[in-house]
């Protein structure tokens, strides 16, 4: 549906560019427009000035001006004249004089060329200005500046009809000279009323340009608000669409958990059916068959690990346990497991830790055994010989922060670019052919990438065709000062007297019988009453029959597994029964199995070695302070041993032994379970030698838990090794690991009787 | 006359409009002529022998060459060419003088000089 919506705005998009290219030719249509007016206007206010200009120069006014000029001192030197006529002698002559010189001046002006100009072709001028340059020839002869003819009288009024009959041109002429200028006036008005329509005309048009310019900005503004607006609106869609997507992928990531979940829990029921099958008395074919769905069932149990692991990852629901990490161990745990599978091939591994490393770090011990598992795993699978190396050290961020690097090289196949591209991918490998060859659920890269990266750091890889690769998984290093183990154990803290506790009925639900031996010693020693069940199937009868306070249920044991008995009894009609506190007891301590425990309807979780603080601390969780209270013997014993513990035993387990019972006790516990040991590797080894992994696996994983709460460190691991890899790792290795274990059951009990721990019975 | 010619005496060539070619105009400076009368006012009037008047601005004198001419092409003027005396704007030198303003203040066959 978000696509559709995308593809619909892109449309749109599209449709709404197209006009825009178009509307572009209007426009500038009308720019030229609007250019050839404005270049129009520009030419008529050029005529206009031209004009101005022109009348400027030929100052026809002034001519008009002149003319009556004329006309006046022509007037004024006739009144002089009659006067010096009528007064002879007498007339002062100057007078006159000064007259006549001024209207020769006037007079003198109508012959300059600018008014010649103006009255070219006109008689009304030439004809005048004929007659008065004769009169003043004949005037200047009694007038003129170089004559000395004396003025008197008679020569006066000789001349004065000529000077009267000047009178009628001289009025024609400055008749004719104004009309003749009215008109030229008249003509230039009509040029400018006429420039000024023009001109009129032209902004009027201007205007119209202007208002359809600014109605076209308008529309383009109102479109251009419109697109955004559509615009906006396709992002929230888009948003949406989004947003609905993501809650879609979220939803399905959930569903695959949960589905994966659902899917492992009868798929567990499935294996047990497997290994019960197993003790059936099968013949050779039917073992074979049996052995080819018990390695299919593992490997689809790994699927769904992945599957699910994947999921988590995916919803954000996948939480880091951090704990103390005992780097070199862990290192070591890859060794024991991977050099079987490299020595199948005759592969090298080498495993190396930096000097540099810290011996303890904080980490989820799992999630890095996982990455490690599976980028070793990838080297093994990928490489047909030479070498798989494991180097750990440190190395320093892009920021700067310290970082620890595991970097897995190998001499495999190696990849080109274009597989490196595609290698962190889903459900992508090297290359399909590739795929089928190696088999392999396509997702344990991304996931160890999305683990690593979870935990603030990185897996990224190099590699070159027909070299090899090297992958390098980083993550944040915080180390831990390493603390001394301590001396002696501390002292007790001071509970409350035993007979003020309150004594529980405990059902303790443990296939081990040294386990059994070792829980019943605790709890008795906490003023509790312990009962028993071997198996799952035990403890559900036990719950119908009697009442418990509370049930702690191992969770693997034969028939039915803690989990399996769990829902048993939380399915049951008895209502006081189905409600009764089960808490699971566990030497794997993966949040996954928490995860699980705790969806089968159980309370909480305890990991083994069940220590006695751990013990009350859940039960004063469970049922308040009273229960919780550590009743342990007045002045608990210490080890005898001064000296530091042997490697094989762990010291602080041992130290919560003795405080949870008396020193006799924990002697007879590890007396019984020493004697169990030959018939312990002896099961081991018939598991081995019938193919059956699940029993091995089962075998394992009981003298791990048992091990565990006596402090048999290097017992347990290798208990725990047999139990990792009963799956998959080839027998020879297995045997070897058999064989460690016999070794090790001896150097325990050798520790244990130096320590003074089996005294009471040796004596 | 005798007191203009004794005054500095300034010449320049310029078009007109009662010349058809360019003439060189010879005389004492307007704002020499009132500053050896010791005049002050605003206004000069100008008057003409046929009784034209015109007011020049006080300011005229200080803002352009205005002559009080004498000689018109090295000669003296009779009344008949304008004379005996015409002031005279140095239209050539500024496009403003070249206007009907100016001309009109350029009074010719100048009789007296009247400061107000």
């Amino acid at each position: 549906m978000a696509t559709e919506v995308a593809r619909s705005a892109v449309d749109a998009a599209a449709v709404a560019a197209v006009p825009r290219s178009r509307r572009f030719t209007p426009f500038g249509l009308m720019g030229l427009v609007l250019a050839l007016v404005l270049a129009a206007v520009a030419l008529v206010q050029a005529r206009q000035f031209a004009l101005l200009k022109q009348t400027v120069v030929y100052q026809d006014d002034y001519v008009v001006l002149s003319l009556y000029q004329v006309q006046a001192e022509y007037l004024r030197l006739r009144e002089h004249w009659v006067r010096a006529q009528l007064e002879g002698d007498s007339y002062e002559r100057a007078a006159l004089q000064l007259r006549y010189d001024i209207w020769v001046s006037r007079v003198g002006l109508l012959r300059n060329e600018r008014t010649a100009r103006l009255m070219v072709g006109n008689d009304d001028y030439i004809e005048p200005l004929r007659q008065m340059n004769e009169f003043i020839d004949r005037a200047d002869t009694v007038l003129g500046t170089t004559t000395a003819k004396p003025v008197d009288a008679a020569a006066l009024a000789e001349l004065r009809p000529a000077l009267e009959a000047l009178a009628g041109p001289i009025h024609s002429m400055t008749l004719s000279a104004s009309h003749h200028v009215a008109e030229q006036i008249a003509q230039r008005n009509a040029a400018v009323r006429s420039h000024n329509q023009v001109a009129l005309l032209l902004t009027v048009f201007l205007s119209m340009l202007v208002l359809a310019f600014g109605l076209m900005a308008m529309r383009q503004m109102r479109l251009l608000s419109e697109r955004q607006r559509a615009l906006v609106d396709l992002t929230a869609h888009l948003r949406e669409a989004q947003r609905q997507a993501e809650s879609a992928s979220e939803a399905k990531s959930v569903f695959l958990a949960n589905i994966s979940h659902e899917i492992r829990t009868p798929f567990h029921g499935l294996l047990g059916m497997l290994s019960l099958l197993r003790d059936t008395g099968l013949n050779a074919r039917q073992v074979d068959y049996l052995r080819t769905a018990t390695e299919s069932a593992d490997h689809l149990l790994t699927i769904l690990n992945d599957v699910l692991d994947m999921s988590l990852l995916e919803s954000g629901r996948l939480a880091l346990a951090e704990e103390p990490v005992n780097l070199r161990d862990l290192l070591r745990e890859v060794e024991s497991l991977m050099r079987p599978q490299a020595q199948l091939k005759s592969l090298a591994l080498h495993i190396d830790a930096d000097p540099g490393v810290p011996e303890k770090v904080r980490a989820d011990r799992t999630r890095v055994k996982q990455i490690l598992f599976n980028l070793v795993n990838n080297a093994v699978k990928f490489s047909d010989r030479g070498v798989v190396v494991v180097d750990l050290h440190r190395a320093s961020g892009d920021d700067g922060s310290e970082q620890l690097e595991f970097v897995v090289t190998d001499t495999g196949i190696g990849m080109d670019q274009a597989t490196l591209d595609r290698l962190f991918k889903r459900f992508s490998q090297g290359d399909e052919s590739r795929s089928r060859r190696h088999g392999g659920t396509g997702l344990g890269l991304e996931i160890s990438r999305s683990l690593a990266r979870l935990m603030g750091g990185d897996v990224t890889a190099k590699s070159v065709p027909g070299e090899g690769s090297s992958f390098s998984f980083r993550m944040p290093l915080h180390a831990i000062a390493p603390a001394p183990l301590p001396r002696s154990p501390e002292p007790a803290p001071a509970g409350p007297e035993p007979d003020g506790m309150a004594s529980l009925r405990v059902l303790v639900a443990e296939d081990h019988p040294v386990n059994r031996q070792y829980m019943a010693a605790l709890l008795e020693g906490m003023g509790h009453r312990p009962f028993f069940a071997a198996n799952g199937l035990e403890a559900v009868q036990a719950i119908r029959e009697q009442r418990f306070d509370i049930v702690l249920m191992d969770l693997h044991m034969p028939l039915l597994d803690g989990v399996g008995a769990t829902l048993s009894i939380r399915a049951l009609n008895d209502g006081v029964a189905a409600t009764v506190p089960i808490i699971a007891l566990t030497a794997d301590a993966f949040a996954q199995t928490r995860e699980r425990c705790l969806m089968a309807g159980m309370n909480d979780f305890l990991a083994k070695p069940v220590s006695p603080e751990r013990l009350s601390a859940m039960f004063r969780r469970l049922f308040g302070g009273a229960h919780g209270a550590e009743p342990l013997p007045a002045g608990a014993p210490e080890l005898p041993l001064p000296g530091p513990t042997p490697e094989v035993l762990d010291r602080a387990t041992l130290d919560a032994a003795l405080r949870a019972m008396p020193r006799e006790r924990l002697a007879q516990l590890l007396q019984s379970f020493f004697e169990e040991g030959p018939e312990m590797v002896e099961r081991l080894r018939v598991a081995l030698r019938d193919g059956q992994a699940l029993d091995l696996r089962v075998n394992a994983h009981a003298a791990r838990g048992a091990a565990l709460n006596f402090g048999l460190s290097a017992l347990a691991q290798t208990a725990q090794a047999l139990h990792e890899g009963a799956t998959h790792v080839p027998a020879h290795e297995i045997a070897r690991l058999i064989q460690r274990f016999e070794q090790l059951l001896t150097t325990s009990r050798e520790a244990c009787a130096a320590a003074g721990l089996l005294e009471p019975v040796t004596e | 006359m005798a007191m203009l010619e004794q005054l500095p005496q300034r010449s320049f060539v310029t078009r007109t409009p009662w010349y058809a070619t360019p003439r060189k105009f010879t005389g004492p400076l307007l704002r020499d002529v009132l500053s050896a009368c010791g005049a002050h006012g605003t206004n000069v009037r100008a008057t003409a022998l046929n009784d034209y008047r015109v007011d020049l601005p006080f300011d005229d004198a200080q803002r352009f060459d205005v002559l009080v001419a004498r000689l018109l092409d090295d000669k003296p003027m009779a009344v008949r060419d304008k004379g005996p005396l015409f002031i005279i704007y140095p239209f050539d030198s500024s496009a403003e003088l070249r206007t009907t303003l100016y001309y009109s203040r350029s009074a010719w066959q100048l009789k007296s000089l009247e400061v107000q």
